[in-house]
């Protein structure tokens, strides 16, 4: 006699606990856990994207960094809104006294296979909160994670060069991978019709 | 199997094993034109015979007006102009705009206009010659 019949416990209940645990060990060995929450670190302030970091800052920054042979501002500047414009971003921030550019693109990351997902459709990465008709709730956080962000800064570097450094975010992180920044300063080279020298 | 609600279990199941969970890592090339963008860029982009660099802005805002659209960012120095409108027929999508303005000769200027919808780039060329015949409406216009 087994011991599921001297206990007494329904079948039923058994065939749900044994699909419960089957559904956990599917979760378990796909190696994830769900929800979005815990696909991200807590980042409650600005002060944890630094933290975040993991490669050297010098590094970092190198990869980050290419020194031009120019000293024409405007120009470098209307090269670098031509790249973004090529790639793809959108344009939000243009400061040419600070020689500052940034952009943003979206790359569909989150799966939205739910239906209509109504936060999407006026989302807004700026606000905190969204009014939609026929949905009211807190900020769209889901979608902030699915924009990729660029900023480009441009400085004089003495009197005949500029240096051009561009960050990028991708899924709330910085890009430390110093392979996407070279394929960017490819594109801008061939904007420019200059070309792009590490800093020494 | 025939108890529905097993099959609802199971389909749930399967909907939450396929949502993929991993951390995505960015692709080695994220920040690199791709073939589709430089196709669309030459119908995003067009010349006129403008002289004047702030004439031609001032055509594009108008243009943009004249379709409906709230200018977000009008940078007159790197000709730069942005700008936004809800999308029929729901008007609940956003319709974007960016418009660059650069001189490419003294006495021709190079638009480009880059739109999305909802975030994703448009890629339809209809939509840009639409756009680009409005401004040469508007530009017509400025001139008189």
């Amino acid at each position: 006699m087994s011991i599921v019949s001297t206990l007494r416990i329904p079948a039923t209940t058994i065939k749900g606990i044994s699909l419960a645990l089957g559904l956990n060990l599917t979760l378990l060995l796909h190696g994830c856990p769900m929800p979005y929450e815990w696909r991200h670190e807590g980042q409650w302030n600005s002060q944890d994207q630094i933290w975040l970091s993991e490669q050297s800052q010098v590094k970092l920054r190198a990869a980050q960094s290419r020194v031009f042979d120019t000293t024409d501002r405007r120009r470098t500047l209307e090269g670098i809104v031509a790249t973004l414009q090529d790639l793809g971003f959108i344009i939000e921030v243009v400061d040419e006294d600070l020689g500052l550019i940034s952009g943003k693109k979206f790359v569909p990351l989150e799966g939205r296979n739910f239906g209509t997902d109504h936060s999407y459709h006026l989302y807004n990465d700026q606000r905190l909160l969204i009014f939609t008709k026929a949905y009211r709730s807190w900020g769209p956080f889901l979608h902030r994670s699915d924009l990729v962000r660029l900023t480009v800064s441009v400085r004089q570097r003495n009197e005949t060069q500029l240096v051009v450094r561009a960050s990028a975010q991708f899924y709330l992180r910085a890009i430390e991978d110093p392979v996407p920044y070279q394929q960017f300063f490819r594109a801008l080279e061939q904007a420019l019709f200059l070309e792009a020298q590490r800093v020494p | 199997m025939t108890d529905p609600r097993r099959w609802g279990v199971v389909v749930i199941a399967g909907v939450l094993a396929l949502h993929g969970c991993t951390t995505p890592q960015p692709k080695p090339d994220l920040l690199a034109p791709t073939e589709a963008q430089m196709k669309i860029r030459s119908m995003q982009t067009r010349e006129f015979d403008v002289k004047d660099r702030s004439e031609a802005m001032r055509a594009v805002i108008a243009a943009l007006q004249d379709l409906g659209f709230i200018i977000e960012r009008a940078n007159e120095p790197l000709g730069l102009v942005t700008a936004e409108r809800f999308a029929e027929p729901n008007y609940f999508d956003v319709l974007g705009i960016t418009v660059t303005v650069r001189q490419e000769t003294p006495d021709r200027m190079m638009i480009r206009a880059n739109a999305i919808y909802n975030n994703l780039p448009i890629e339809d060329p209809k939509v840009y010659q639409n756009f680009f015949a409005t401004l040469q409406r508007s530009l017509f216009i400025t001139k008189e």
